[in-house]
């Protein structure tokens, strides 16, 4: 190899080093592939070992049902959420609603909006797993693509939080955090914050049976965790329907409407 | 048809705290029950309750209007209801938990139509899928 083979060939390496360079940085500077992307959605992933694909309704014999609450013993109310919980053990022994939110429309937002008494469609990809609530029609996403949270300084809060999902074994883990932190709630006179930040991990008990185990923690409301386990039955003779919250409904629900209520 | 059976109890387990549910409802009180004996005034058919509206004579010929809330079609439909089983005109006696401040409201327990039929908001067919076939 003589001395100019050897400088074209240097320059060629070089140039070839750069390029790759350049498009390692333009792959960084793309935006991620969205959930439903069909290049995301066919990457090379392990099987799910499990799909909840399906019309679920919550078991309201199992365990406190559709209410996360009361506190759980090992959990200490501090705060504004302190000052809620007794102003609405007041309003309860009273025969009152207090901040009946959900009644006015506003989101139930995670937990609650798991545990109402309507199903909830949902549909799994390998990417992502989508729910829709009977209840408002409530949607939910959970990315299980490998994603991170979003930066918390881009991220839209909402009532049912950035949901982000991973795989242990035979459950999915979901990590759910950035809440609406103002009129929603954990349960019954128990806030939901900003810092409310929900751990669930679900199973399935059998085909037809999904298991979820809820950790709730906020540092702004409470010291301790609260857990709470819940279970859903398959209703696979149920669909979901358009529902919306509307002014001249409430007007012809007595319990929303009453002048007792506590807002 | 265990699976069927679960389901529909599922469904009957539902439909008796759906309207509580929706939103808080301590308002009611759950251990009384009063009858209605009057005219539908209107009937709304629509998620995520139903409702209906009954005009009651009361003491001195004075008509109240009542206010009842009831289950989700989708429930409701497996209890036997349709859209068009009660329309404004109808004869019918309504059975409700009361609003606990005396208000002329209350959640809906059952209806006995002018045909003599009463219905509830649990699955009719629960008895049917009880029985194993």
């Amino acid at each position: 190899m003589n001395r100019s083979t050897s400088c074209t060939a240097a320059v060629a390496a070089l140039l070839v080093a750069a390029s790759a360079v350049v498009m390692q940085a333009q792959q960084a500077d793309a935006p991620p592939l969205g959930a439903l992307a069909p290049a995301n959605l066919s990457k090379q992933r392990p099987a799910a070992p499990f799909d909840v694909t399906g019309t679920w309704l919550n078991d309201i014999r199992y365990k406190g049902s559709w209410r996360f609450g009361p506190p759980p013993a090992n959990v200490k109310l501090k705060g504004e959420a302190l000052k809620h919980f007794e102003a609405a053990q007041k309003a309860q022994a009273e025969g009152k609603v207090y901040h009946d939110d959900i009644g006015q429309c506003w989101p139930a937002g995670l937990p609650m909006i798991m545990t109402r008494v309507w199903p909830i469609a949902m549909v799994q990809k390998p990417t992502v797993i989508y729910m829709v609530s009977g209840f408002m029609n409530s949607f939910r996403t959970i990315f299980i693509d490998g994603r991170p949270h979003s930066d918390p300084d881009v991220v839209v809060r909402s009532f049912n939080g950035e949901s982000i999902g991973h795989w242990e074994k035979n459950t999915l883990v979901v990590d759910t955090q950035f809440f609406v932190g103002h009129h929603h709630w954990i349960d019954s006179g128990v806030p939901a914050s900003e810092d409310t930040h929900i751990v669930e991990r679900i199973t399935m008990v059998n085909p037809a049976t999904m298991e979820i185990e809820y950790t709730i923690t906020d540092p702004k409301g409470w010291d301790g965790e609260m857990k709470f386990t819940k279970r859903w039955n398959r209703v696979d003779d149920q669909d979901i329907q358009e529902v919306s919250c509307l002014p001249d409904l409430n007007q012809h629900i007595p319990s929303t409407q009453s002048k007792d209520n506590v807002r | 048809m265990t699976s069927r059976f679960l389901s529909t109890l599922a469904l009957v387990l539902a439909a008796a705290v759906a309207v509580s549910a929706h939103h808080a409802a301590a308002g009611i009180d759950r251990a009384a029950t009063k009858e209605l004996k009057g005219t539908i005034k209107a009937f709304s058919w629509q998620n995520p309750h139903s409702w209906m509206e009954v005009e009651v004579v009361g003491e001195g010929g004075k008509v109240v209007t009542w206010t009842v809330e009831m289950t989700a079609p989708s429930y409701l439909v497996r209890a036997g209801w349709k859209a068009s089983t009660v329309k404004p005109g109808d004869e019918v006696r309504v059975t409700v938990h009361p609003l606990k401040n005396g208000d002329p409201g209350g959640l809906f327990m059952s209806v006995t139509l002018a045909d003599g039929r009463t219905l509830t908001e649990r699955p009719i067919v629960a008895a049917q899928a009880a029985t194993p076939q």
